[in-house]
C-alpha cells in the first residue's frame, strides 16, 4: 500500500514536471522570439512605424490596429518581404505610400519581427513560428503567379 | 538683530534667483569676421555673422518663398525626401510636434528642402503635407534644382546632402534642424532624430522670441 502511494505521488510529480517543462519551453520560445523580434523592428521597422507602432499621421499606417492585423496575418510575412505598393484602408483612413521590400530578411527572423509586432503595441496573437511563415511565403507568392498568368 | 539679517538673506536671494531667471540669449553659429565701419566719423570694428545666403525656392502650393518672404519670422530648417525609408520620419514626426506649438504664430516658419526634386514634384509634396496634417504655407515643403539646394545646404546650413545609390532610398542627408534668426544667422542646430534635441529647440525657441520682444 505504501509502495503504491509512494509510485503514484513520484508519478504525479514526474508528469507536472514534464508538463511544466514543455509549457516552459514554448514560452520561452516565445520569449526569446519576441526579444529577438523587438531589436530587429528597431533596425527594419521602427524608423517608419516609430517605437509606439502607431505610424506617421496619414502618411506611414499604423501596427496598433488589431483588427487589421489579424485579419491579415497570412499577409503580413508577404507584406514585409514584397513591400507594398497598394493602397489600404486602416480604421477608415486609407494610406497610399509605398512600404519597400525587405527581401533579405530570413523565415526566422520575419517570425521574429512578427511575433513582436503582432504582440505589441495592442495586439495579442501568439507567436508567429517559421512553419507559418514559410507557408505564407508560398502562399501568398502562388497568389502572384497566378495574376501574372492570368493577365 | 537675528530678523534683520534673515531679512537681508531673504532679499538678496532674491536679487540672486531674478539674476539667474533672465532670460540667456542664444549662440551665434557659423564663421564669424571682423569688419570695419565708419560710424559718426569715427571708425569701428563690428562683426559680420555667417548669414543664409539668399534663395528662390518654390513651396507645394506653387509659392515662391525667398529671404523677403521670411524676413519677420524665425525658423527651423530641414533637408528631407517624401519617399525616404530611413530617418525622415521620425523627423517629421518630430517636427510635427513643435509645428503644433507654434501653429499659427506668424513670427514662426518651417521650411522643409527636398533633395530629391525629380520625384518630388509640387503636386507630391502637396501631398505629404496634406497627409501630414499640415495647411498653409507656415511649414514649407521645398522645391528648388537639385544643385541650388545641395550648395544651400552645404554653404547656409553647413548641413550635408547628396545622392548615394548604395543606401535605401539613393540619398542621404544629415538629420539636423537648423534654427535661424530674423537676421538669417543660425542660432542652433540638433539632431532631428532624437525626442530630446527637439524638445531643447522648442524651448529654443521661445528664447529666440523672447529676444524680439524685449525691444
Amino acid at each position: 500500500m505504501r509502495k503504491i502511494i509512494i509510485l503514484i505521488s513520484f508519478l504525479a510529480l514526474a508528469s507536472a514536471v514534464f508538463f511544466s517543462a514543455c509549457v516552459n519551453e514554448d514560452s520561452i520560445k516565445y520569449q526569446r522570439y519576441y526579444s529577438d523580434g523587438l531589436q530587429m523592428y528597431k533596425d527594419h521597422c521602427q524608423s517608419c512605424h516609430m517605437d509606439d507602432g502607431n505610424g506617421l499621421a496619414s502618411l506611414i499606417p499604423p501596427l496598433s490596429d488589431t483588427t487589421y492585423l489579424k485579419t491579415n496575418r497570412k499577409m503580413l510575412a508577404c507584406y514585409i518581404v514584397y513591400g507594398l505598393s497598394d493602397t489600404i484602408k486602416i480604421n477608415g483612413k486609407l494610406y497610399e505610400g509605398k512600404m519597400p521590400a525587405e527581401k533579405h530578411l530570413a523565415s526566422i527572423d520575419l517570425a521574429k519581427i512578427l511575433t513582436y509586432i503582432t504582440n505589441s503595441f495592442g495586439n495579442k496573437q501568439g507567436i508567429f513560428d517559421v512553419k507559418e511563415i514559410e507557408k505564407n511565403l508560398i502562399d501568398c507568392s502562388r497568389d502572384t503567379t497566378q495574376v501574372v498568368s492570368a493577365k | 538683530m537675528k530678523i534683520s539679517s534673515l531679512y537681508i538673506l531673504l532679499v538678496g536671494s532674491i536679487f540672486f534667483l531674478a539674476c539667474n531667471s533672465a532670460p540667456k540669449q542664444l549662440p551665434i553659429l557659423g564663421s564669424r569676421e571682423p569688419i570695419e565701419k565708419t560710424v559718426d566719423g569715427k571708425k569701428v570694428v563690428d562683426t559680420l555673422y555667417q548669414t543664409i545666403p539668399a534663395f528662390s525656392l518654390i513651396n507645394q502650393d506653387n509659392t515662391i518663398i525667398n529671404n523677403d518672404s521670411l524676413k519677420n519670422s524665425i525658423y527651423v530648417a530641414d533637408f528631407f525626401f517624401t519617399s525616404c525609408p530611413s530617418i525622415c520620419p521620425i523627423m517629421s514626426k518630430n517636427l510635427l510636434t513643435v509645428y503644433e506649438k507654434f501653429k499659427g504664430n506668424k513670427e514662426v516658419r518651417f521650411l522643409s528642402h527636398t533633395i530629391d526634386p525629380k520625384h518630388d514634384t509640387i503636386p507630391v509634396l502637396k501631398k505629404y503635407a496634406d497627409k501630414l496634417g499640415v495647411k498653409g504655407t507656415q511649414w514649407s515643403f521645398l522645391l528648388g534644382s537639385k544643385d541650388s539646394v545641395y550648395l544651400l545646404a552645404k554653404d547656409g546650413y553647413m548641413s550635408y546632402s547628396k545622392q548615394n545609390d548604395s543606401i535605401p532610398g539613393g540619398y542621404e542627408h544629415s538629420g539636423y534642424f537648423l534654427l535661424v534668426d530674423k537676421d538669417k544667422r543660425i542660432r542652433g542646430a540638433y539632431d532631428g532624430t532624437d525626442k530630446n534635441q527637439v524638445a531643447q529647440m522648442s524651448k529654443d525657441m521661445d528664447i529666440l522670441l523672447s529676444e524680439y520682444h524685449k525691444k
